[in-house]
């Protein structure tokens, strides 16, 4: 045996696949845990041989940038190592994420749940950006929630490293709803704005609980964007009408976000309308919004041990389902919505499946 | 694997230019996001490491550390939470952590590697035939890396061809060096190993092309000679893709520059770059990369196309930092600069052409498709992998046969363990 495959066999070692939680297009994840410390992990496999070319970008990708980064808001790649034609990565198990915590309508967000939401999806992104990478998949299902309620940035399957001037990039990138406007006309030149404007709906969904701008096609998306935020001026964005594949697609009145979000503090709404300024060189970066008053204001952010979190289906007494609402909590509380038009697709129907089934789908393929 | 490495004053040396300057520009940067030539620069810091990031190093210090603090509470572990961000990107990097050697260290890992890989085959041979080792000449570490050097040169020949980047050119490099820290030429001949480590680094740097087409353009070159080592040369890179690099770092050198007030634009004239990243080019043949970080090769290759650039950087950078760190740096240069001048060429094609004569006598035979020790390996593979289908298959037969399909009766006692059907082949 050489060297390399007896390195690879010993880390194999240091695994135990369990049972299997889910499953992806190219990808299965198992539940798995380390053989020493019975640390629980996900492994998800990877089969490579499928593939005429090889290693699967999405893959090669998602490597890359998770073996570099390391921050306690970001998921952690614990290992890599290969079995036959496959590829494990090993990474640390994540109970939940955003979008179910979102949707639990049993659950109830304080003011200060979301601030500590956003601080620490914030805390992430700045490392990303401040190491040269976009994430370009920006949204609630990508925000994994572990047991200690650290929230972590997950599936690196769009990331890249931030381009010279001058080179392009692809415009086909972030889920739609959470998609800014300058990708949307086409624009191929692009940097760090482009996360933010998805953190801003993530913000904007933490606080209505139901999606901010659910467009239902490419254009329908422009044109629920500019519905919500009216329609830019030359002077709110100089230069978009010549985007590539600019089009007009309607007057559409500015109206002020206090009449959407009418709980939120003046300082949320500041924070908010920077996330989702038009011109992606006024929107805020990273760094500048975790020195937002927002974040320095009452109420301070909830410890992340502290937030809400789904209880299991299984373990919650029947009575309990809607008599979660804590009275004595400070500050309007805010529930889900009611299932309406605006629900959301699954990618599984199969609900036991669903949480790592889903969060841990590369995504697309480019 | 162990690292030492010697550079290491001079290292913490540059660090710590680095963070001071990057204190002095931390509030440039907040206003300079909006700005193209900013955004260059600091895009230029990202390759470089520590001497040219300092703009980027204005994310760690700098104004806004009370508020902070603030912040921080809301995390479980400050101190942890802390340490991520005081430590400079370059640092934390899997390049800086795994792939550093001290020069007597990489001799030690080449010799050790070829030791172990002739005991191996020797064992192979005479396990194919009994003392059919004794009157094969294996090849030595350093012709083993004679060999390395001649593939390592046809990169850059192959990425003109295709027109890829400079960073492609400049990773396959990369991966081909580290490949051949932890695998022989007597198992691997480079010829393929360059090839899909070339295919290899298009992907990772995000400048895919398909396979068919990266092959077709390649004489004699099938897609299974690419994609069959695709997978054991990811491994041997330890997954680690992200490099590093001194071109990269001496654009940050040169964006510098354009800012010292006292360099007149006739001095920095293009053809002082062009030729620093000649010399820049010609440190990829050498072992520079896995000793030295990026950033010093590329101000020693800004030294040798203009010392009065690199002292005036150099200078701009260095003060309020001690003698000894001057002169350590110094040492460096030196050491980097006879890198470059002693060995930064392509090796003679004669002398690699007899030891690639030599290497078709002592390639490893397990590693033959068609010679008989291959065959016998294959075979106890196949049966190995024979076995464990059986078992796997028996277990499944097991299982549904003890399951009623209609269900169980109830009141079994202790659920029975739920049999998993998965598709997992390994």
């Amino acid at each position: 045996m050489d060297a390399v495959e007896r390195a690879n066999a010993e880390r194999q070692k240091r695994w135990v696949k369990d049972q299997k939680i889910g499953e992806g297009t190219y990808a299965v994840v198992y539940r798995g845990r380390e053989a020493s410390t019975s640390k629980k992990v996900a492994i998800k496999k990877i089969k490579v041989g499928q593939f005429k070319d090889g290693l699967d970008m999405s893959a090669v990708r998602e490597v890359k940038y998770l073996r570099e980064l390391h921050h306690q808001n970001i998921i952690e790649l614990m290992d890599v190592f290969s079995s036959k034609t496959n590829l494990n990565l090993v990474l640390e198990f994540l109970d939940s994420d955003l979008e179910i915590i979102i949707k639990d309508r049993t659950l109830v967000f304080l003011p200060a749940d979301i601030k500590s939401w956003m601080a620490m999806t914030f805390h992430g992104l700045e490392f990303c950006h401040r190491n040269f990478i976009l994430h370009r998949d920006l949204k609630p299902n990508n925000l994994l929630i572990a047991f200690n309620g650290q929230l972590k940035l997950a599936d690196f399957g769009l990331a890249r490293d931030f381009a010279d001037p001058g080179y392009k990039m692809t415009c086909q990138v972030i889920t739609r709803w959470y998609r800014p406007p300058e990708l949307l006309f086409g624009c191929r030149y692009y940097g760090t704005g482009v996360d933010i404007w998805s953190v801003g709906c993530i913000f904007a969904e933490l606080m209505l609980r139901t999606p901010y701008l659910p467009g239902e096609s490419d254009m329908d998306q422009l044109k629920t964007v500019f519905r919500a935020l009216g329609t830019p001026t030359e002077e709110d964005w100089p230069g978009h009408t010549k985007l590539p594949d600019y089009v007009p697609v309607g007057q559409f009145p500015r109206t002020p976000l206090r009449d959407l979000f009418t709980a939120a503090s003046g300082d949320a709404l500041s924070l908010l309308s920077r996330c989702l300024t038009y011109e992606p060189r006024r929107r805020v970066s990273a760094r500048e919004a975790l020195h937002h008053p927002y974040f320095t204001s009452l109420p301070y952010p909830t410890h992340p041990s502290k937030l809400p979190k789904p209880v299991s289906a299984q373990s919650r007494p029947l009575e309990e389902v809607d008599g979660n609402v804590q009275l004595s909590a400070s500050g309007p509380g805010v529930k889900a919505a009611p299932p309406n038009r605006l629900k959301r697709k699954l990618s599984s129907p199969i609900d036991g499946l669903r949480p790592l089934a889903r969060k841990l789908d590369f995504g697309q393929a480019l | 694997m162990p690292v030492t490495y010697t550079g290491n004053e001079v290292d913490c040396c540059l660090g710590r230019i680095a963070k001071e300057d990057g204190q002095e520009t931390a509030g440039d940067e907040e206003e300079g996001v909006v700005d193209g030539e900013v955004v260059m620069e600091r895009r230029a810091g990202r390759d470089g490491d520590g001497m040219e990031g300092m703009s980027t190093r204005g994310l760690h210090g700098g104004g806004g550390q009370g508020q902070e603090n603030k912040l921080v509470q809301i995390n479980c572990d400050p101190r942890q939470h802390r340490s991520s961000r005081m430590t400079p990107a370059y640092e934390a990097s899997t390049q800086f952590n795994n792939w550093r050697f001290s020069p007597e260290r990489l001799v030690l890992v080449r010799d050790a590697l070829n030791s172990a890989a002739v005991a191996a085959i020797k064992s192979a041979f005479d396990a194919d035939e009994p003392g059919s080792s004794a009157d094969v000449s294996f090849l030595d570490a350093q012709e083993e890396h004679l060999l390395v050097k001649l593939y390592i040169t046809k990169i850059p020949q192959l990425c003109g061809h295709f027109r890829f980047p400079e960073e492609v050119e400049a990773t396959a490099i990369t991966y081909l060096k580290r490949f051949y820290l932890r695998n022989t030429v007597m198992d691997w001949h480079p010829k393929n190993v360059m090839l899909t480590a070339l295919f290899l680094a298009t992907k990772t740097t995000n400048n895919p092309i398909s396979l068919e087409s990266y092959t077709s353009n390649i004489p004699r070159t099938s897609t299974s000679d690419v994609l069959d080592l695709e997978f054991l040369v990811a491994q041997s890179l330890n997954f680690e893709f992200a490099v590093w690099h001194s071109h990269r770092a001496l654009w940050g050198l040169w964006l510098d520059l354009q800012s010292l007030s006292d360099v007149t634009e006739d001095q920095r004239s293009r053809d002082v770059y062009e030729t620093a990243l000649k010399h820049v080019r010609d440190s990829r043949f050498t072992d520079a990369e896995l000793i030295y970080v990026p950033s010093q090769i590329a101000l020693v290759a800004l030294s040798l196309a203009s010392p009065f650039l690199a002292q005036k950087w150099l200078d701009s950078k260095s003060s309020g930092v001690g003698e000894s760190c001057s002169e350590t740096l110094q040492s460096v240069v030196v050491a980097i600069n006879d890198l470059i001048v002693h060995t930064g060429h392509p090796p003679d094609v004669e002398a690699v052409r007899e030891v690639d004569r030599r290497l078709k006598l002592c390639k490893n035979p397990e590693k033959v498709v068609g010679s008989n020790a291959y065959l016998v390996r294959k075979a106890e593979e196949e049966r190995k992998a024979e076995a464990k289908r059986n078992k796997k298959a028996q277990d499944i037969r097991r299982a549904e046969e003890d399951d009623d399909p209609f269900g169980n009766a109830l009141n079994e006692g202790q659920p029975r363990q739920q049999m998993e059907l998965d598709d997992d082949d390994d």
